[in-house]
């Protein structure tokens, strides 16, 4: 639930009710219960004037009342065709099940593709990597793939595939610290990580094409990178543009900082010209 | 303001954090630098400009910060470095609060002040990491 401390006026995400410190100026007061219990003293924090009602939930969030499979493909179908409507439902205290789609639909289109590959394409990868080593600017990096490739055993394959809700789980905190960084090193920031979390968590939804042999993967990353931007802008309520730029930033700021080098070094030896 | 207040159990966020940031940190002390996946690891943007990116170096980093070799891994890459130690402070502070430690960080007030320190800092970084040429 959100909060506001009486004497910062900062606003920020809790877990819980009752007294606890602001995690902001640490001062002391008393989150009152979502019911609005009665608690009207000087150290009580009431809701901001503009915050809306509390968002209803997504699918998934709603599972218990649709049932587990249900709520996972609404929430799907709505992630991919009605991005708007399912991040402005999503709830901000309902990060475990946030996390828990996140991983759940990535780790299973993710196995699905190891397994594909492993009993169907692992043959014509390999063959694939054999020519790109041979020749072009790639062959150094083929080369290595194609060396590490007759490394996967059956055991390695299934160790993988157990590592991979792991893995899933490192990627989505990454995805999200990255992302929050971005978004509060351009002021944007507003509803905590917790804001962030559940947009990356969401997002991760178009991952399911991962299950999908060839352009499954590329489809699914450049898809996630937009749902991500749409997320933030409604999770933290920015503008449009403010949102695309806490999720392309990281990217922009490595092309913008090497052509500020590029430009710099090319002064420089222009003016060490004869 | 206060650096450390009191706090409950620690989030689900605090947590996932807490369990990312121990697999990264078991992985650059297990996973060897020279032999996949680790070698496999290539920077499409050095490729592209033969200029190391803000990142380049945050594998070794990591990997020297682990081994206890803190000198190293500032060399490689200091925010990489200071990233992994936050890390291993965070994963220590989160298994003391579940063991009952009723003390947390304060969360940072992101001023205009602090954006502009730390993207100062991110600027500086990248040019030790340019200057220095990279691992």
């Amino acid at each position: 639930m959100l909060a506001r401390c009486p004497s910062c006026r900062s606003t920020f995400s809790t877990d819980r009710t009752g007294a606890q410190d602001c995690p902001v100026c640490g001062k002391p007061l008393v989150v009152p219960p979502p019911s609005g219990g009665g608690e009207t003293g000087p150290e009580s924090p009431v809701p901001p004037p503009t915050e809306p009602p509390p968002a209803p939930g997504t699918p998934w969030e709603r599972r218990a009342e649709l049932g587990a499979f249900r709520a996972w493909w609404e929430t799907v179908v709505q992630a991919l065709f009605e991005p708007g409507r399912l991040f402005r439902s999503a709830r901000l205290d309902r990060g475990p099940a946030q996390l828990g789609f996140a991983v759940l639909t990535a780790s299973a289109a993710s196995i699905v593709e190891q397994l594909v590959e492993y009993f169907f394409l692992r043959n014509l990868t390999r063959t694939l990597l054999q020519r790109l080593a041979a020749s072009g600017p790639m062959a150094a990096y083929s080369q290595k793939l194609a060396a590490s490739t007759p490394e996967t055993s059956p055991r390695a394959a299934a160790l993988l595939m157990l590592c991979t809700p792991l893995i899933v789980l490192v990627f989505v905190y990454l995805n999200a610290a990255v992302t929050h960084g971005a978004a509060a090193l351009l002021g944007q920031a507003r509803r905590g990580f917790a804001a962030t979390f559940a947009a990356c968590a969401y997002a991760c939804a178009p991952l399911v094409l991962l299950a999908l042999p060839a352009c499954g993967s590329f489809v699914g990353l450049v898809w996630t990178v937009v749902l991500t931007g749409i997320g933030l802008q409604q999770t933290h309520r920015m503008p449009t543009r403010s949102a695309a730029a806490a999720v392309l930033a990281p990217y922009a700021l490595l092309c913008c900082g090497a052509c500020a080098l590029g430009v710099l070094g090319g002064m420089a030896a222009l003016r060490g010209a004869p | 303001m206060r650096g450390i207040v009191r706090a409950g159990p620690p989030s689900v966020h605090a947590l996932g954090l807490a369990v990312a940031g121990l697999s990264l940190l078991l992985a650059a002390a297990v996973l060897p630098l020279d032999a996949p996946p680790l070698s496999l690891f290539a920077c499409p943007f050095r490729a592209a400009t033969s200029l190391p990116c803000l990142c380049c170096g945050c594998t070794h980093a990591f990997a020297a910060a682990v081994r206890m070799h803190p000198l190293d891994a500032l060399g490689f890459n200091p925010l990489g470095a200071l990233a992994a130690g936050a890390l291993a402070v965070h994963v220590l502070w989160t298994a003391l609060r579940l063991c009952g430690l009723g003390w947390a960080p304060a969360a940072i007030a992101v001023t205009s002040r602090f954006r502009v320190g730390a993207l100062a800092t991110l600027g500086l970084n990248w040019a030790f990491v340019v200057l220095r040429g990279g691992p």
